[in-house]
């Protein structure tokens, strides 16, 4: 166990190793909201108050020539001159940033001049691609790090630790879920349910989208063409197994049932969005293993295993 | 492409509010049959489709889907609703059908991506 | 800037399934949709309908609505039952290896505008 006090000083290293990680581009609005040197400092006031902005760049032709803030306006309307244009007030001697300068420059930038935002330019093109302020650089960052920490939080549960600490020859977690046959309002719900948990125990992204599109696409099936039934996932260390046991009807031609295209639904599982006969063939391409048993009459009976 | 971009080059409403405007968008798919959706590795996608039952939200989430429009001004139904709500989707509605809705995207550069 | 369905069919390198000879047939607009009764409601008369559904019932709808093609998408094969009631109906029926997006950009990029209304 960590104490609270090393795990701030983790923090704070952490948030230091960010500002140099990240681009202005990442944390930059790129939604530019920009004045005419023409416009005046009238316009300028409705502009900011619509948008509920502290400044702006100046744009002249496509090219950036100034930028006028709000105490510029204020300064403006003081001295009683709303009707001036903006090129009169705005500062033509301006800093930019680069698109892909790291954070940290901004950091420094904003220190040593005390402006409130800096426009952002292509390095190449010197094109204004956006704006940077203090706002946005603090955005960015518990953005990036609440990533961090959920990222943080799955590792601590990774399966694989805890799976080595229970002693058994082959420890298998497994997770049932019952499906209704014909309820659409909550076809879906366990292959949801199934993602989260997988998710939660920290197997790979990849992995839990294949076994769960699988799993997805069996679970719709029972819901469309069978009373219900069950589907199980056995989580085992380098791979999840899924079973999907139903009831009936059966399939009559199970290689014939696989093929792409092939479907028996009715026009009204048309219309909910099935039955384009792609189920099957997607749960075989995005499993390692597949074994489909299926009797007339009894029910069918699927297992596919995706490797994790 | 930004979000940002999509709502205005749709006309789309905003039916869910829990996004940041300036998140990106890679690529588009556009269909109403979900396994045709589920053969395709999606992450950053925007799904345009007509269909606004739950599965319209459960598709998504198995795909990794993040946007999902509704076309032709269709309304998603109420247990749709909260299903997006639940899983943090974005979710637009747009008055244009899906043919126009491919269109503007593709002109505005939105690449789709045939390729598995 | 009109288009036929053999303009089309070329600059998309359709495999043209059904009805090679009605591809003089003007375009009059694109419509794409997977739902049978949105097409049914909402598609043009004149206009090249996009789907990936491969059954039947696609040629009734096409007819009913008098559609002037059916462009089938990401490569599937049409269905036996689908392509013979087609040649009866009078509806050419081409196949896409690209998805419905990518085959709308295309039309698009052609000239081919929005087909809804009635
Ligand atoms: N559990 C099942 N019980 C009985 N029949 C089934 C079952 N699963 C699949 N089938 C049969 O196999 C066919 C093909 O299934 P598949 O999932 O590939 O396509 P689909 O469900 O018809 O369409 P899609 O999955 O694209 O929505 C179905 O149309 C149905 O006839
Ligand atoms: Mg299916």
């Amino acid at each position: 166990m960590k104490s609270n006090g090393v795990n701030r000083t983790l923090q704070a290293a952490r948030t230091q190793e960010l500002i140099y990680e990240l681009k202005v581009q990442q944390a930059m609005t790129t939604k530019v909201i920009t004045v005419e040197p023409e416009n005046t400092m009238e316009d300028l006031r409705q502009i900011l108050k619509l948008h509920q902005l502290s400044g702006t760049p100046v744009m002249n032709e496509g090219d950036l020539v100034g930028i006028v803030s709000v105490e510029d306006l204020i300064r403006s309307l003081l001295e009683g001159n709303g009707s001036e244009p903006v090129k009169q007030r705005m500062s033509a001697n301006f800093v930019t940033l680069y698109a892909d300068e790291p954070l940290v420059h901004a950091v420094q930038k904003f220190e040593r001049h005390g402006f409130g935002r800096f426009p952002v330019i292509d390095r190449k093109t010197k094109e204004l691609v956006g704006i940077l302020t203090k706002g946005d650089i603090i955005r960015c960052m518990l953005q990036r790090l609440e990533i961090d920490f959920h990222e943080q939080e799955i590792r601590r549960y990774k399966p694989s630790d805890w799976f080595a600490e229970l002693e058994s020859d082959r420890t298998t977690l497994g997770l049932r879920y019952l499906i209704q046959g014909r309820n659409f309002q909550r076809a879906g719900e366990a292959s949801s349910k199934l993602k989260q948990n997988l998710r939660t125990l920290g197997i790979a992204p990849e992995a839990v989208r294949r076994i769960t599109i699988a799993s997805y696409e069996a679970e719709m099936n029972l819901v469309i063409f069978t009373g219900g039934g069950e589907l199980s996932a056995f989580v085992e260390p380098g791979k999840v197994t899924i079973t999907v046991v139903d009831h009936g009807p059966g399939i009559p031609d199970i290689e014939r049932a696989m093929q792409p295209g092939y479907s028996t639904a009715p026009d009204w599982v048309r219309e909910l969005g099935f039955g384009a006969g792609m189920g099957l063939p997607n749960i075989k391409n995005c499993s390692n293993e597949l074994k489909l048993d299926s009797k007339v009459g009894e029910g069918t009976n699927l297992q596919f295993t995706v490797f994790t | 492409m930004t979000l940002r971009e999509i709502i205005e080059t749709l006309q789309a409403k905003v039916v869910l509010d829990n996004h940041d405007e300036r998140m990106v968008v890679e690529r588009a798919r556009a269909s109403d049959l979900m396994s045709d959706v589920l053969t395709r590795v999606n992450p950053g996608a925007l799904l345009l489709t007509g269909l606004t039952t739950p599965q319209s939200i459960y598709t998504a989430e198995m795909a990794d889907v993040t946007v999902v429009c509704y076309v032709r001004g269709k309304r998603p139904q109420e247990e749709t609703l909260r299903l997006a709500e639940e899983r943090g989707l974005v979710l637009l509605s747009t008055d244009l059908p899906m043919y126009e809705s491919c269109g503007r995207l593709y002109k505005k550069g939105l690449k789709g991506g045939t390729e598995t | 800037m009109t288009k036929t369905l053999k303009d089309i069919a070329a600059a998309l390198h359709l495999d043209v399934r059904t009805g090679e000879h009605l591809l003089a047939r003007t375009v009059t607009g694109g419509y794409a949709g997977d739902l049978l009764s949105d097409v049914l409601a909402h598609a043009r008369k004149g206009s090249v309908w996009i789907t990936l559904q491969t059954h039947t019932n696609i040629v009734a709808v096409a007819s009913a609505k008098e559609l002037c093609g059916i462009i089938v998408v990401n490569g599937r094969t049409p269905e036996e039952a689908t392509l013979r009631k087609a040649g009866e109906e009078d509806i050419p029926i081409m196949v896409s290896t690209l998805s419905t997006y990518d085959v709308v950009c295309q039309l698009c990029e052609m000239g081919v505008k929005n087909g809804e209304g009635v």
